[in-house]
């Protein structure tokens, strides 16, 4: 009698699926507005990065020079919505540019090299950081000192003035505009992905001083320690134990940093200092500065989606930061 | 009635979070003599704590008091406002807590802490609240207490700096004073000290003591009266002989008979289950799924509190029907 | 190094032993933070000079207050720091040497021998596993139990510390502080180890779960014939649950003898005191009567001669001149006293 009323309750009781971590940070995640409207611009986002260029009413277009052909009669038109001259509210929606070309379409192209830029940004970024905390904070002693002072020396330099430097150095020496990875058969635009490496191996320092902290504060945690008396080895430790408990983390900042290299992008582009023949956002407000007075919805326009964009994911990486370490939220 | 100083009734203090009401106070009523030393005896989750800031008024967010009467010398506190209330705090109610790095601020030295409070509810000339200052560490045994005052907390052991924030909570020479756990963190032999202290202060200043704490020891040691808490309802209320010969609630037997003495070997009794969850609380009796004495009755209807003999009170519907002799049996 | 610490542990070294410890020292340097490198200003002697050994089937208690050592000691024991030096023997065999050899399968076949329950088990479990996950993790580690009995093995270990099977598939924040203990008793078991280091182990835990936890470690012992190491600053349950005990005060043993003896007849004026200063749950019991003064001394400059002396009421001119010796007064009851 005892034992059958035992599996019952033990019937009963597992039908309730366990929550794991992530369930549980999910449903905090759910509950935050300003974590799901970020969210929600994050995936506009890359839905117009991916499929952009099938609803763009224009085609993509190479750089300012190679353009002039094209569009000839429609330059510096207003927002066909604006323009009491124009029939079709739609024609041109965010107007056209000096030489002629449609801002609306221009965005929407550059799009993806927005994206392509947050990501392998924060690739190469979260890549070193994660590389350079995890031995500082495992190695610890004069590994983590001397790996800490140099990212000091990177933190007070003033990094914009040397990205300008190195990009404007390296864009030079550029010959083809487009590079195609042989095997998978993709074309990557060589000068923006020379300024995105540069970003890249500038940005790691914050970073990784912060998953450092993170990785001395777990490694101090008793469960560590448990597994170091159950004779775990130390790549188990490292890699089953100390970086899944760090996940949280590097999502957290992979999101901010997202957002910091979108604006640094533009931030370079704009100086005049990026890739001329990768139409980004940062690009078009370049292109369009010296008339901005005339055709400022060419500034407006791109201005609006990166800070939407910038925005976008500052939101979702406060989200996921009070869901996922919610400890930190009083 | 008039010699009770505190006169707490049918209190109720909730906690409105994110996963649910905690009802962490519920109907908590008990009074506390002129000059006496009260015990607030329960485990984490009894409410004791919460019950003294709500005295205090300063129960942290999300939790509110939704309903009772605090009577401090007659006048309900509740019923103050927050201006009137801060005049309270400190002059006449004081608190010293658990753990005193964290309520002493690190960035002031000792005099500072203590001169502000004194400053906060009287007006001294500067010269005099140093001589105060001084007396007042010197009264809470800090030896060279000229030199010290002009120390930071972290200057300061354990002990020490459970000394000072003692001096502080009587700085205005309160005539109630609550301790939360006020040993918990130091060692048994500072511990010893802290409650020596704390007992001459009493009959120093005259206050009206309510000690709280998990340790039985401590409350047998201290105490003349017990209020014996059990997730967020009063148990049992009796003089401290009365409970310790003859514990009337199932509870306080219980735990009397799982704690280890150090004078003497014992069988340790074991509680079974856990402490409950507050925010779907066990309906009726909330002891009840963990008491060996349960009935049908103890799940269906809360128990009152009732006085089965002078000055003794339990909130129970078998008292009568349990024997508990036999129980302090050495 | 000092000839005058306990040699018990050799002389009385017969199969009942499982553990024996011999003059352990264990220091820690102290730095000031340099520009790249650290400079070290100082020494902390958190362990100095120990010696006991630990019976078979036995619970050897160790008491003292924070900084005395107790859990340095433990840890070097298990190998997790390594000691300055001195010797530790499992069953006769160097711990030390065999962790410092390169011999893998020796150091994880002594890693399953000795293991260690934590303070704190909220900290203690890895909470991105499941309960499943982390009683079977040393399953993977040292690969003793074939994976198709790793099931079977799981809920035999939660029925020993008195879980149920359907808690294997939960996360650790769903449980509270006392079945946390037992799920980290469970992974401890899951190694079969001879030899238990518990370290605090019930003082994160509310008083009604303690009785618990104590009751199933003396359950565990009677079972399946552990032996404990038990390291408290809580002497009631020390008292409870160990057959013998040493009391340490700023990294010395200054008392060891069997429990009812210790706490009966305490010579050492630091265990007299440290006994006196625990309030005794019942109102008639006369405590904390003899209040020591003053606080534990910094361990980075401990007081010359017996360390106690600064605060020992009977203290002499000869007690910062000269160290005391662990001397048998009988009944192999060990006191560090000159006047004891």
């Amino acid at each position: 009698m005892a034992s059958n009323k035992k599996g019952e309750k033990i019937k009963e009781k597992s039908k309730r699926r366990p929550a794991s971590q992530w369930a549980v940070a999910w449903r905090r995640f759910k509950r935050n507005k300003a974590g799901v409207f970020g969210l929600i611009i994050v995936m506009a986002v890359f839905f117009v990065g991916i499929f952009g260029s099938f609803f763009a009413p224009y085609p993509a277009r190479p750089n300012k020079d190679a353009i002039k052909p094209f569009y000839k009669g429609d330059v510096r038109k207003p927002p066909s919505w604006l323009d009491p001259e124009e029939p079709n509210n739609f024609k041109y929606l965010f107007g056209t540019t000096p030489i002629g070309t449609d801002v609306f379409s221009d965005v929407i192209h550059g799009t993806k090299y927005t994206i392509y830029v947050g990501l392998l940004v924060t690739a190469i970024t979260m890549a070193l950081s994660i590389v350079v905390g995890a031995i500082a904070g495992f190695y610890g002693r004069w590994v983590d000192n001397l790996l800490m002072r140099i990212s000091e020396v990177f933190l007070v330099f003033p990094a914009l003035l040397f990205i300008l430097v190195f990009v404007r150095i390296f864009t030079l020496t550029v010959g083809d505009p487009f590079l195609t990875i042989p095997i998978i058969n993709i074309q990557i635009p060589a000068g923006l992905t020379i300024v995105v490496v540069i970003l890249g191996l500038f940005n790691w320092a914050s970073n990784a001083r912060m998953i450092r902290g993170e990785f001395l504060r777990i490694r101090e945690l008793e469960f560590i320690e448990a597994e170091r008396a159950l004779g775990a080895s130390n790549t188990r430790i490292i890699f089953r134990h100390i970086l899944p408990n760090l996940l949280s983390s590097i999502i957290v900042v992979s999101s901010l940093t997202i957002a910091y290299a979108i604006l640094l992008e533009a931030a370079v582009s704009f100086l005049g200092f990026g890739d001329v023949n990768t139409i980004t956002w940062g690009q078009i407000l370049q292109e369009n500065f010296s008339e901005m007075r005339i055709v400022w919805w060419a500034e407006i326009f791109p201005g609006l989606a990166i800070l939407l964009t910038v925005f976008g994911f500052n939101l979702l990486g406060d989200g996921l930061s009070d869901a996922l370490n919610p400890r930190l939220r009083d | 009635m008039t010699e009770n100083i505190l006169n707490i009734e049918g209190l109720k203090t909730y906690f409105f979070t994110e996963a649910g009401i905690v009802k962490a106070v519920d109907d908590i009523s008990f009074n506390l003599k002129k000059n006496e030393s009260l015990g607030l005896v329960g485990e984490s989750g009894s409410g004791k704590t919460v019950t003294a800031l709500s005295v205090l008024r300063i129960v942290p967010k999300p939790g509110k008091i939704i309903d009772g009467k605090v009577e401090f010398n007659g006048d309900d506190l509740l019923e103050k406002t927050e201006k009137e209330m801060q005049k309270m705090r400190g002059s006449e109610i004081a608190i010293i807590f658990q753990d005193p790095s964290s309520s002493l601020n690190p960035v002031y030295n000792v005099e500072t802490q203590l001169r502000d409070v004194i400053l906060a509810h009287q007006t001294v000339p500067k010269a005099e609240t140093r001589k105060k200052v001084i007396e007042l560490l010197e009264v809470v045994g800090i030896p060279e207490a000229e030199t010290r005052m002009r120390e930071y907390p972290h200057q300061f052991s354990g002990g020490m700096k459970q000394r000072v924030a003692i001096a502080r909570a009587l700085a205005c020479e309160p005539t109630l004073l609550f301790a939360d756990e006020p040993t918990t963190n130091l060692d048994v032999t500072i511990q010893a000290q802290v409650l020596n202290l704390l007992n001459d202060l009493k009959k120093k200043f005259n206050m009206s003591l309510v000690m709280i704490t998990h340790d039985m020891g401590i409350i047998a040691e201290m105490t003349t009266r017990i209020v014996v808490l059990y997730a967020g309802r009063v148990c049992e209320i009796a003089k401290t002989h009365d409970l310790f010969e003859r514990p009337r609630h199932p509870y306080t037997e219980a735990l009397l008979a799982a704690v280890p003495r150090l004078d003497m070997k014992k069988t340790l009794r074991i509680i079974p289950g856990n402490i409950p969850n507050l925010i779907e609380p066990p309906s009726g009796c909330r002891f009840h799924p963990r008491c060996k004495h349960a009935k049908n009755t103890c799940k269906e209807k809360i128990p009152v509190l009732e006085e089965i003999e002078p000055e003794h009170f339990v909130a129970c519907h078998e008292w009568q029907n349990i024997s508990l002799k036999g129980e302090r049996k050495h | 190094m000092a000839k005058h610490q306990l040699k018990g542990g050799k002389k009385t070294l017969t199969n009942s032993d499982l553990i024996t410890v011999e003059n352990l020292i264990k220091y820690f340097p102290v730095y000031s933070r340099g520009v790249l490198l650290k400079k070290q200003v100082g020494i902390v002697h958190a362990v100095d000079n120990i010696s006991f050994n630990i019976k078979r089937k036995e619970t050897f208690g160790l008491v003292g207050e924070s900084g005395c050592g107790k859990t340095t000691t433990a840890r070097v024991i298990l190998n997790l720091i390594e000691p300055t030096s001195g010797e530790a023997f499992f069953e006769g065999e160097n711990i030390f040497e065999k962790f410092q050899s390169s011999n893998k399968k020796e150091k994880l076949k002594l890693r399953r021998e000795m293991q260690l329950i934590f303070q704190n088990p909220y900290g203690s479990l890895d909470p991105r596993m499941t309960v499943f996950d982390i009683i079977s993790e040393p399953f993977v580690i040292h690969k003793h139990v074939p994976k198709s009995q790793w099931k079977e093995k799981v809920y035999e270990l939660l029925e020993l510390v008195g879980l149920e099977e359907y808690h294997a598939e939960r996360y650790p924040h769903e449980f509270s502080g006392g079945q946390r203990q037992r799920i980290c008793i469970a992974r401890v078991l899951a190694v079969e180890p001879k030899f238990l280091i518990a370290d605090e182990p019930v003082s994160s835990l509310d008083v009604s779960i303690r009785a618990q936890i104590l009751n199933l470690l003396g359950e565990l012992q009677e079972r399946i014939g552990l032996t404990y190491l038990y390291i408290s600053h809580d002497l009631s349950s020390v008292r409870q649950i160990s057959h013998r005990v040493a009391v340490m005060y700023l990294g010395e043993i200054v008392e060891l003898a069997d429990t009812d003896e210790l706490f009966k007849k305490p010579l050492q004026p630091y265990t007299k005191a440290l006994i006196q200063a625990v309030p005794i749950p019942d109102p008639k019991a006369k405590t904390m009567k003899n209040v020591l003064s003053g606080e534990v001394p910094s361990p980075i400059n401990p007081p010359s001669g017996c360390r106690f002396h600064p605060r020992c009421p009977i203290a002499t001119e000869k007690c910062p001149k000269e160290k005391p010796k662990l001397i048998n007064k009988g009944h192999a009851h060990y006191v560090a006293c000159h006047y004891a």
